[in-house]
């Protein structure tokens, strides 16, 4: 099982935007290689700006790379036939606001080339899948952000595709939304779906990805399980406390990183997990009560910043 | 095959968003409306009324419908990058060549609707005037459809690549030029330099030649009409547009869509 085929394979891909007249062209994406294998939901993170839309685009030949090659399904991505095994949900999708919840989904049907008689069928399931059933017959010029949201995720799978490339799926979604969009992706991955979603929402990534790619101003900085950076290191302890008196407080203020949250006799400090032992003795010893003591794990979050800047750095 | 149906569906949806914009059905109704005044600009005249009537509703519709061409022309793949439709279409399994002739055969096709309630209106004021009505009349308007036909790949050729402002000076500006280029090679052919000769020979073998769609003055005046005046111009429309057709869509698969 550990050896899939990769279902989306990038190498060495760079893009250049021109700036116009005058002005600098800016550089997108810079020797850009990851892949990603069947069946798996991969997350492809990074922070605003650092490329994840344009990495994207060009997967889905709405712009070109000026180096290095990309291949989808083991084809080049500026063909067009093989596309019909492939879903894309755009960043803030837009669609004719002239036509109905139904309408339009239809339309993309036809230009996917679903047969007549089962595109009916087709586009209720959908629009029952998102939980657009009530809302079919209205202009999408009514829909809400995250109704349109959903018509977006309709009309990435409304030709069953094997491959669906979501760009930042949960964005502008309430949190009921947002696990309703987790739940669709847990199961398309369920039919065995590759499903391929950009986003910086990082507790997201934690729940739902297999692997993931981060990108910073352009360049991958990581590839891999996102579970497998988080385990081992425990850096800091969060240390909270009772009944401690205003002169401990004062001793206390000195060592510890971060410094000190407190309300009356009640504190709360973050130090080296290290130190622990050494706080607790003096905190005791000070007649303090001991609340709680919880190690804190690297989160992906902090790993995540610690990437930036490393980029911002070099 | 499936290409087809594709081109279809695009055309089919590009008819039906102009159907639900309003905007069209306002100017087709000024276009009836100017047809109208017609009857008042002969009332005015003693001699030739109902030359000057029809002369004025052909004037009109053609006008009108090469204005809407145009301003619709030039917006019609402009509007899908603006508005970012084109992004979840591009990434379907349809090639931009096929996106590019569904915009232009929808666009066309609802010129030819509004170019035909507009010849509507001139027949039953012509009837209502008592002016007579011919094949002419008929061929006339068909031509008019012909060469509203090249006005729309011309618009679609510059808004691939230029901004809807520019592309619509420019495609106005050819639409001019094309109504004169037959003028403009006569009087370079006068000419005694012989650079000055050819150039004017190239130049109109670039820029459309439109005044051979223009039979309005035949269908006033009762002309009688050749069949090569009527195929000759169609075939012409075809070419150019196809040619035209050809170049747009060339510049478009080089697009980046940002
Ligand atoms: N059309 C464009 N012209 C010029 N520069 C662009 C263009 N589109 C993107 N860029 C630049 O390319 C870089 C990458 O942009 P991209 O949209 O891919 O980022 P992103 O990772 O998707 O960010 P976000 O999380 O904000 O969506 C940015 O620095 C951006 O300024
Ligand atoms: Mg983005």
């Amino acid at each position: 099982m550990s050896e899939r085929r990769a279902v989306v394979s990038v190498e060495a891909l760079s893009k250049q935007f021109q700036g116009g007249i005058g002005r600098r062209a800016k550089r997108a994406l810079r020797d850009v290689t990851f892949s990603v294998r069947e069946g798996e939901i991969f997350g492809f993170v990074g922070p605003n700006g650092a490329g994840k839309t344009t990495t994207l685009k060009i997967l889905m030949g709405l712009i070109r790379a000026d180096a290095g090659r990309a291949t989808v399904l083991g084809h080049d991505v500026r063909e067009t036939e093989f596309r019909r095994h492939v879903g894309f949900l755009p960043e803030a999708p837009y669609f004719y606001d002239y036509l109905t919840g139904r309408e339009v989904l239809e339309f993309y049907a036809r230009v996917c080339g679903v047969e007549r008689a089962r595109r009916r069928e087709r586009v209720e399931t959908l629009l029952e899948w998102v939980g657009l059933s009530h809302a079919g017959d209205a202009r999408l010029r009514t829909y809400s952000k995250g109704m349109l949201q959903r018509v977006g995720i309709a009309q990435a799978l409304v030709h069953d595709p094997q491959v669906v490339f979501l760009d930042e799926p949960m964005s502008g979604l309430d949190p009921i939304g947002r696990k309703e969009i987790r739940d669709l992706v847990v199961r398309l991955h369920a039919e065995g779906k590759t499903v391929f979603m950009n986003t910086h929402i990082l507790s997201d990534v934690e729940m739902l990805c297999h692997r993931v790619a981060i990108i910073v101003q352009g360049e991958i900085r990581y590839e891999g399980d996102p579970h497998a950076m988080l385990e081992g290191e425990v850096r800091d302890t969060d240390v909270v406390l009772t009944g401690v008196a205003p002169a401990l407080i004062e001793s206390l203020d000195a060592s510890v990183q971060g410094g000190l949250r407190g309300v009356g006799d009640r504190i709360e400090l973050r130090v080296p997990h290290k130190a622990v032992g050494d706080l607790l003795g003096k905190a005791l010893a000070a007649g303090a009560e001991v609340v709680s003591v919880s190690p804190r794990r690297a989160t992906l979050e902090s790993l995540f910043l610690t990437a930036v800047e490393q980029g911002g750095r070099q | 095959m499936s290409g087809i149906e594709r081109i279809l569906a695009i055309a089919g949806n590009t008819v039906r968003e102009a159907i639900r914009h309003r905007v069209l059905y306002t100017l087709v109704f000024f276009a009836l409306a100017l047809i109208g005044t017609g009857v008042l600009l002969a009332s005015l005249s003693y001699v030739e009324r109902e030359r000057i009537l029809q002369d004025v509703g052909f004037a009109a519709i053609r006008v009108f419908a090469v204005a809407i061409a145009i301003f619709v022309g030039i917006h019609l793949v402009h509007r899908e990058v603006d508005r970012r439709t084109i992004f979840t279409i591009l990434s379907k399994p349809i090639a931009r060549s096929e996106f590019l002739l569904g915009k232009y055969f929808g666009l066309l096709v609802t010129l030819w609707l509004q170019i035909a309630v507009m010849g509507a209106g001139f027949v039953v004021i012509s009837m209502l005037a008592g002016a007579p009505l011919e094949v002419a009349h008929a061929a006339a308007l068909g031509l008019v459809a012909a060469e509203v036909a090249v006005v729309v790949s011309v618009a679609l050729l510059f808004s691939a690549f230029t901004t809807p402002m520019l592309a619509s000076l420019f495609t106005a500006g050819l639409w001019l030029i094309g109504h004169l280029s037959r003028d403009l090679r006569a009087l370079g052919a006068q000419s005694e330099s012989d650079v000055v000769r050819r150039a004017t020979e190239a130049v109109y073998r670039v820029l459309p030649d439109l005044s051979a769609f223009d039979l309005t003055v035949h269908a006033a005046r009762g002309l009688e009409i050749a069949a090569s005046d009527v195929v000759m111009p169609l075939a012409y429309a075809f070419g150019y547009a196809t040619l035209v057709l050809f170049a747009a869509t060339w510049i478009f698969e080089r697009r980046d869509f940002r």
